[in-house]
């Protein structure tokens, strides 16, 4: 199976983990990722600011350079599948900005490409019973909490990748590779997002209270596919385990690690390296 | 989204005797943002929700109603419209199906153009993070943040920060390499400003 892949900025500079075990378990998987041949920022947040065709313009040029390649676009990070899943849904149905971002586009698109998102790869065209039979190092009895946030979800209507409320394509993944999913009630919750950058305090109380949860459920791993919750909750996690003990350490690493880590990737592959809370006296703790 | 405003205007539908000058406002923010704010009913759920709630001078469910009331300066001059985050979850939640989180985009558009914009430091943020992708074609995390300080006049915000990140490999020393056409196309749409 052929896919045009985007990486995205945060892939290729603070996740580079997530993108380098997304490729080796994409490879197991026989999944070919064609990494776009050249590519610039989707643009975050700005392009879902209504007023401005300059928002659009970004994501829709990387939709048109994916379409040279493939039918459909796969992305990891979740601002970036927001961003191009929605500038596409408003591309397709919106004619007025279709037609203003057709004259700035330097190039054609005709709004027919497909933006998959890993997991929705895996769980509609590759099935869990495939990665399964690829499992070499099965997680059995580790405790996992899947952590979604919000842009891999909502809005629902645009997204639709699964239940926006209680959502289960990374349990049912979770339990492809032997884990003991622990279900907690933050998990589609808000990280903080971006105002790590202009109110770090308001981000912290976000984070502090999904950690709490997740910690006080017993989860001795979180698993998610946003760089940015990543950062936010792997942050404040090494700031609240240096301040006090009040929780035990849950690290937060992507579920491209770990489907790689029970597929018998080599440690150096895996990255935990760059992770804040490192998660490799965990994983040797529960004999990995 | 003109047409709305119209029938909204014809019809009795806003219950409250408003001043004109007041209904314009209710008015433009459901014209701008297409959503009928005036269906709310103040079920509470997108502040029950919201994950910054406890930070906001004004909740949402509260910023809906005061929209509905024509109340252009508290909510305009409101910090609670620079707070959200566009996490979607009201937006998911509303059983009026109104895109709530578009409203309060809405709102911050108008702030903006108005001169009300409370909390500039969100505002020089997102102009910092512009500027980035304008001049490397990809975020250059290292560039954005100090750029962001400069505006701000957090001149040390994280710097502490800045050993540990890059020894963890988060703070690269060079952008990595975009597509030039970008800083073109910044050019072309600003010569083309609505």
């Amino acid at each position: 199976m052929q896919v045009a892949y985007y990486p995205g900025c945060t892939l290729a500079s603070k996740a580079k983990a997530f993108d380098q075990t997304a490729r080796w378990v994409a490879q197991k998987l026989d999944v070919e990722l064609i990494e776009l041949p050249q590519w610039q920022c989707c643009g975050g947040l700005v392009p879902q600011v209504t007023d401005t065709v300059m928002g659009l313009l970004a994501p829709i040029r990387i939709l048109a350079d994916a379409q040279a390649i493939s039918d459909r676009l796969m992305t990891l990070c979740s601002f970036c599948y927001n961003t191009l899943k929605r500038a596409n849904f408003a591309f397709q149905r919106d004619s007025e900005r279709r037609q203003k971002v057709t004259d700035f586009l330097e190039q054609q698109y005709d709004g027919n490409l497909k933006v998959v998102h890993m997991l929705e790869l895996i769980r509609d065209e590759i099935g869990f019973d495939t990665v399964r039979s690829k499992v070499t190092k099965p997680l059995t009895g580790v405790r996992v909490a899947p952590y979604y946030g919000c842009l891999l979800l909502r809005p629902p209507k645009e997204i639709g990748l699964d239940d926006p409320e209680d959502p289960t394509v990374m349990e049912q993944l979770l339990e492809a590779l032997g884990c003991e999913v622990v279900d907690f009630p933050r998990k589609v919750e808000c990280c903080g997002s971006f105002m790590i950058a202009h109110r770090p305090e308001l981000a912290a109380q976000c984070s502090t209270t999904i950690l709490r949860s997740a910690s006080s459920f017993g989860a001795q791993l979180l698993v998610t596919s946003c760089p940015l919750c990543q950062f936010n909750l792997d942050w404040q996690q090494m700031r609240m385990l240096e301040s006090n003990g009040e929780i035990s350490p849950v690290p937060v690493i992507y579920f491209t690690q770990l489907m790689a880590l029970a597929m018998g990737a080599e440690p150096h592959l895996l990255g935990f390296e760059q992770h804040l809370v490192d998660p490799r006296p965990t994983v040797m703790e529960l004999g990995l | 989204m003109k047409q709305l405003a119209e029938q909204i205007a014809r019809t009795d539908e806003v219950p409250i005797l408003l001043t004109e000058e007041a209904q314009k406002f209710t008015q433009e923010v459901i014209g701008r943002s297409g959503e009928r704010v005036d269906w709310c009913y103040q079920c509470g759920k997108c502040t029950a929700g919201c994950p910054v709630t406890f930070a906001m001078d004004i909740e949402p469910s509260r910023v809906m109603r005061l929209v509905q009331l024509g109340q252009e300066e508290r909510v305009l001059r409101s910090k609670a419209i620079w707070l959200c985050v566009g996490c979607q979850t009201c937006t998911t939640r509303c059983p009026q199906e109104i895109d709530i989180a578009k409203v309060m985009d809405t709102l911050r558009e108008m702030a903006t153009e108005k001169g009300y914009a409370a909390d500039r430091e969100v505002v020089t943020f997102f102009k910092s993070f512009l500027d980035n992708i304008r001049k490397y074609g990809r975020t250059f995390e290292p560039m954005l943040v100090f750029q962001y300080n400069l505006k701000s006049g957090h001149l040390f915000q994280d710097a502490d920060k800045a050993p540990l990140l890059l020894s963890k490999g988060k703070l690269p020393m060079r952008p990595s390499k975009g597509s030039m056409s970008v800083q073109r196309i910044f050019d072309a749409l600003e010569g083309n400003k609505r």
